[in-house]
């Protein structure tokens, strides 16, 4: 449930409002503000998952770590503040709940989301492609891998292949396979540490 | 790589499936993001499944008619109708810059609502640890009360922690102490000040130590 009326603290004691007094409040309020909970989770719902998968980079932890950011900010967001604003909570949240998820299960942060460089993941306009680079920074990294070693990896990780869809492929072993995206992928990770801006 | 469990979740990975947990080794960070950011460059991937998002959106509307959530329950029994009515009129009440006015009908107070220019109301910051580690977040909301409401989760401690927030010139102007079980934890609380004074805060364990700190932006 959506509140941001009364804190649950104990100095909610001190809350001035006199709820006696019969007095008229006045509550400002913007164009640029979302009308309620649906209307957060409707203009955020893709941008968020978008954002999860780039970082985890496959659908099941992407829809599971989307859920627990609009479980988690949800329940105490405040209506009257602008999309601006519910945007960076939703954004400081999802960094919150990445964290906790790579914690969880390798124990390191692998990847993370930073509020300023990942803003526009959750910026106007929200359109059907992603707004991340990854599709050029995988290019340039495959770009710069020997034939073979590029070839496997865009076979497994572009093309949806399977490793003895990539071994036939390429004309060779499963084992050879796996042994070439081993190594593929070490390569790249070197690359892509050289091509960090 | 040397870890067996390393090449299954790089197969996983690839396969478009849930990858299982196990503990990685510093050396296998970059292989683990090369592989991630290679496989959310996949065409047509990046967009969320239909049913997952109609799900999703149940189970909130599920959430959403339980009643508020512990951290945003009145204390008071007898304020609910009135909170419940402005939660309420704040979806209702959103408007272009034309004056809209709409009395409640439950409660003995009255909301108006006014379009007009506002200042910050939602200030976020994320808890970090000394070593950079994202420990939880902050979030403090301008209103009558403003009040702040942070959460820890996964951190690996367990007892009583402080919170201490402090405005520009450095000094407190707030603390509270609040339970973390099993590494996790929240914490609401009403705050008598603008909170576009607000700098950070900070996370102190029961022997004085600073656990994490957050700037707010």
């Amino acid at each position: 449930m959506l509140s941001t009326v009364h804190p649950s603290d104990t100095d909610s004691s001190q809350d001035p409002r006199p709820e006696d007094a019969g007095i008229t409040y006045l509550r400002v309020v913007d164009a640029d503000a979302y009308a309620d909970w649906e209307a957060v989770y409707r203009d955020n719902v893709d941008r968020l998952y978008r954002l999860m998968y780039a970082r985890v980079g496959n659908r099941p932890d992407a829809e599971d770590l989307t859920s627990e950011v609009f479980r988690t900010a949800l329940p105490p967001l405040g209506m009257a503040s602008s999309k601006g604003e519910v945007r960076a909570y939703l954004l400081a949240t999802a960094k919150t709940v990445l964290a906790a998820h790579w914690r969880r299960h390798l124990g390191l942060p692998v990847t993370s989301i930073d509020e300023e460089a990942d803003a526009g993941y959750l910026a106007e306009p929200s359109g059907p492609e992603p707004l991340s680079d990854a599709p050029q920074r995988a290019g340039k990294i495959l770009d710069a891998l020997p034939d073979r070693y590029r070839r496997i990896l865009e076979l497994r990780f572009l093309e949806a292949c399977s490793i003895k869809e990539a071994a036939a492929t390429l004309g060779v072993t499963v084992s050879n396979a796996k042994v070439l995206q081993h190594r593929a992928l070490r390569m790249a990770a070197k690359l892509s540490l050289e091509l960090e801006p | 790589m040397n870890n067996r469990r390393l090449p299954a979740f790089l197969d996983s990975l690839a396969d478009g499936r849930r990858p299982k947990d196990f503990d990685a080794a510093p050396e296998d960070v970059e292989v683990l993001r090369t592989a991630i950011e290679l496989r959310a460059a996949r065409p047509g991937d990046a967009q969320p499944d239909a049913a997952f998002v109609s799900r999703l959106h149940h189970e909130l509307s599920a959430q959403a008619r339980s009643g508020p959530a512990s951290i945003s329950q009145p204390v008071k029994r007898r304020r609910r109708s009135t909170a419940v009515a402005a939660i309420a009129a704040s979806f209702v009440l959103v408007g272009a810059t034309a004056a809209a006015t709409e009395a409640l009908s439950q409660g003995p107070a009255t909301q108006v609502a006014l379009g007009a220019p506002r200042a910050t109301s939602l200030r976020t910051g994320t808890f970090e640890t000394t070593d950079g580690q994202v420990m939880g977040q902050i979030v403090a909301y301008k209103g009558s009360p403003s009040w702040v409401y942070m959460n820890v989760g996964d951190s690996n401690y367990t007892g009583s922690i402080v919170c201490k927030l402090q405005v520009d010139n450095g000094s407190t102007v707030a603390t509270g102490a609040f339970m973390l079980h099993a590494g996790k934890g929240e914490w609401t609380k009403a705050i008598h000040v603008d909170i576009g004074r607000l700098r950070g805060a900070t996370l102190v364990n029961s022997s004085g130590d600073v656990v994490a700190s957050a700037t707010l932006s």
